[in-house]
């Protein structure tokens, strides 16, 4: 009985903190319905941008939910930097290229973040980390509930800004047909910019919320997340928003219960093969949005 | 008049320098190079190293250097190179330092680095058949245990954690005889954390408590939900953690979600930094450690203050890189080591010899004994969390 309750738990706690993988997968995927592209220095960036509001907030008592406003902003800025620095002036028809670019900006990153902090692990403030709600031997986080629910928000706020706002008009349209776009007079550049912004805002967030869920904010966290991130939006579909939240809450889930029953060395492994079926059987991942881009 | 005077002081100056020449020819650069981790998610203990091996060398400029074979004054100059706590990059960093001058070499930060450049050492002193580097290296940080045996060339001066985690579960014994049981916690993918544990475990058994079991966690995981309902379940008196401070605050911190309360705590030794406080000083209050490095004599607390000028921090590794700096002075002036450009094969050859006949060497706590594999024997006291610092909880008779 206990272990049942146990197992049940864990996937609980999975499911709730695959809410931080949630967040990432929606910019990952983002990125990707816009321009096509895999930004694999995002994870870098959005745990870069919660380290940037810790610096920018040093020796400032700032409550919990200023410190998540700073991430988001800063990741703003570091999704702007991210674009002029890896996409803007790279070849965009040689995929190759930007994918290379990326990876050197996560190193970039990373390494930056290193310098600043001598990878020393900074605490992180929480919102509602005494929140516990139990139910007998059962109980949920309520600073992971906080996170699950902003993903929600999130993907409410990104469907609303897509296809109820201009701005997701000309977005879908550069997305969709990125030269009849450009022959209505929209700028590629400008929609570009505005994703990234956008999307480092969302990941800024995502950084926040990972280091709220765990407690303390760590370079070493950049490598794993962005495999998480990838994974959650090969899973969801690239492209999709609601598959990156299903597939981000499905993957956290899937890694507590294996690690439940088969132990900590076992764990990606199972996660690497659900991976591996996903691109086998089911390439466009569980809500793989019709295509077409010219 | 202006004139007049700027003439005469100027050649006050030109006679004080023509003076002062003579002492400076008498005098040479002992060039000593460092190398550890200096980037990357362990650039910390680079940074720490370096200074602690630079407060150190200015200490000893500062006393009149050291005198080398020829009579000659020498003046310590450090450089630290970064191997990216990396086996290749180490190996790299330390071929060049093996050409140039340098007759010896302080590092590495990491066990997996230090495991596979002793690997490239000659491991027989004198063995004509065996073309390994001869090139002494002494290691301040890499803290797997017995790594000094696989070459003659490498030294080291990192305590033992063996002797350190024996003593500690002694002393719990004698001063916790109501706690029965134990629980481990382990980062299992890191090399030191995993030896550790294993000597924690042993050293639990043999001093009569029952482990019920052990958790496990990788180094960058990010939930340990799963283990601490394991702890959780198992209700034992005391909770082994051995684990880097990125991990152990994880865990501490959903062991206080959970409400996880253990009698006693014990972490790694490398958790008794200041990262862990940075981290989660409010779970780790009570947590204890064994370590070779408090600023409890006057020299460890004026080493302590030379390292944070110098931008480093000092505990149990970057002590020991201080330490270090002195171990070579003597070594230096005892075999007569010249520094020169023209007697590097010999004064590596001396430096090695000098090292391997040590029998014991100042430390900062106290004497330090060598063993015949080129290990150091350390004092060591217990340390606890307390109030968001560490404080001395107890010091075992050396």
């Amino acid at each position: 009985m206990l272990d049942l309750i146990d197992a049940l738990q864990s996937v609980a706690d999975g499911v709730l903190f695959g809410a931080t993988y949630a967040l990432l997968g929606i910019g990952f995927t983002l990125i990707f319905g816009v321009m096509h592209k895999i930004n694999l220095s995002y994870a870098a960036a959005s745990i870069g941008a919660a380290y940037a509001s810790l610096l920018l907030l040093a020796g400032v008592k700032a409550p919990p939910v200023l410190v998540f406003l700073m991430a988001a902003a800063c990741g703003g800025v570091i999704g702007a930097l991210v674009y002029f620095v890896a996409f803007r002036f790279i070849p965009l028809a040689n995929p190759l290229a930007t994918l290379m670019s990326t990876v050197g900006l996560l190193l970039l990153i990373d390494e930056i973040v290193v310098h600043a902090t001598a990878g020393v692990p900074l605490n992180y403030p929480a919102l509602f980390s005494d929140v516990v709600i139990r139910a007998g031997a059962f109980n949920l986080r309520g600073d992971l509930m906080f996170v699950f629910a902003l993903g929600c928000v999130a993907m409410v706020l990104l469907w609303a800004l897509l296809y109820r706002t201009r701005l997701g008009i000309a977005t879908r349209a550069v997305s969709q047909q990125p030269v009849a776009a450009q022959l209505c007079g929209i700028s590629i550049d400008g929609v570009n910019i505005l994703t990234f912004v956008i999307t480092g805002v969302l990941g800024g967030l995502a950084g926040a919320m990972t280091g709220a869920a765990i407690g303390v904010l760590s370079p070493l966290l950049s490598l794993p997340l962005t495999v998480k991130g990838l994974i959650v939006t090969v899973i969801g579909g690239l492209g999709s928003i609601p598959g990156a939240i299903v597939a981000g809450l499905l993957v956290g889930g899937i890694e507590n219960v294996v690690q439940f029953f088969r132990g900590v060395s076992e764990r990606d492994l199972y996660v690497m093969m659900l991976l591996f079926a996903f691109l086998v059987f089911r390439p466009g991942g569980l809500f793989a949005p019709a295509a077409g881009r010219d | 008049m202006y004139g007049k005077v700027a003439v005469i002081a100027a050649s006050l100056g030109v006679i004080g320098a023509l003076g002062a020449a003579p002492a400076f020819a008498q005098e040479r650069t002992v060039k000593i190079t460092g190398f550890g981790a200096k980037s990357g998610v362990v650039r910390v203990f680079g940074i720490n190293s370096e200074a602690a091996l630079k407060a150190a060398a200015e200490e000893i400029n500062k006393a009149g250097g050291v005198t080398l074979g020829d009579g000659t004054k020498g003046r310590f100059a450090i450089e630290f190179l970064d191997d990216r706590c990396n086996a290749e990059e180490g190996i790299s960093v330390v071929r060049r330092i093996a050409s140039s001058d340098a007759f010896v070499a302080v590092g590495p930060t990491c066990s997996n680095v230090a495991e596979s450049l002793f690997g490239i050492l000659q491991k027989k002193v004198g063995d004509a058949s065996d073309t390994g580097l001869q090139f002494p290296i002494i290691a301040d940080v890499a803290a797997k245990g017995g790594l000094a045996k696989i070459s003659e060339w490498a030294f080291r001066n990192v305590p033992s954690e063996f002797e350190m985690y024996k003593s500690l579960f002694a002393w719990l014994k004698t001063q916790h005889p109501d706690l029965k049981t134990i629980w481990g916690g382990v980062e299992k993918d890191f090399a030191h954390s995993n030896a550790t544990f294993g000597v924690m475990k042993s050293q639990a058994e043999t001093n009569g408590l029952k482990v019920l079991g052990q958790s496990e966690w990788l180094l960058a995981d990010t939930t340990f939900s799963t283990q601490v309902r394991e702890m959780r379940r198992a209700n034992p008196d005391i909770v082994a953690i051995s684990a880097h401070p990125f991990t152990t605050c994880g865990v501490l911190k959903e062991m206080d979600r959970q409400g996880v309360k253990p009698k006693l705590l014990i972490g790694l030794t490398s958790s008794s930094s200041i990262e862990t406080l940075q981290g989660c000083a409010k779970q780790a209050e009570g947590i204890i450690i064994p370590t070779s490095f408090a600023p409890v004599t006057p020299e460890a607390k004026k080493a302590a203050e030379q390292v944070a000028k110098l931008g480093g921090s000092a505990d149990l590794h970057s002590a020991a890189a201080y330490e270090i700096m002195f171990i070579l002075k003597d070594v230096i002036e005892k075999q007569k080591i010249m520094a020169k450009a023209d007697t590097v094969q010999a004064d590596r050859v001396k430096m090695r010899e000098g090292l391997a006949a040590l029998k014991e060497t100042n430390g900062l706590l106290g004497k330090v004994g060598r063993t015949p594999d080129r290990e150091a024997i350390k004092p060591f006291l217990f340390v606890h969390a307390k109030d968001g610092s560490w404080q001395v909880l107890y010091k075992p008779a050396s």
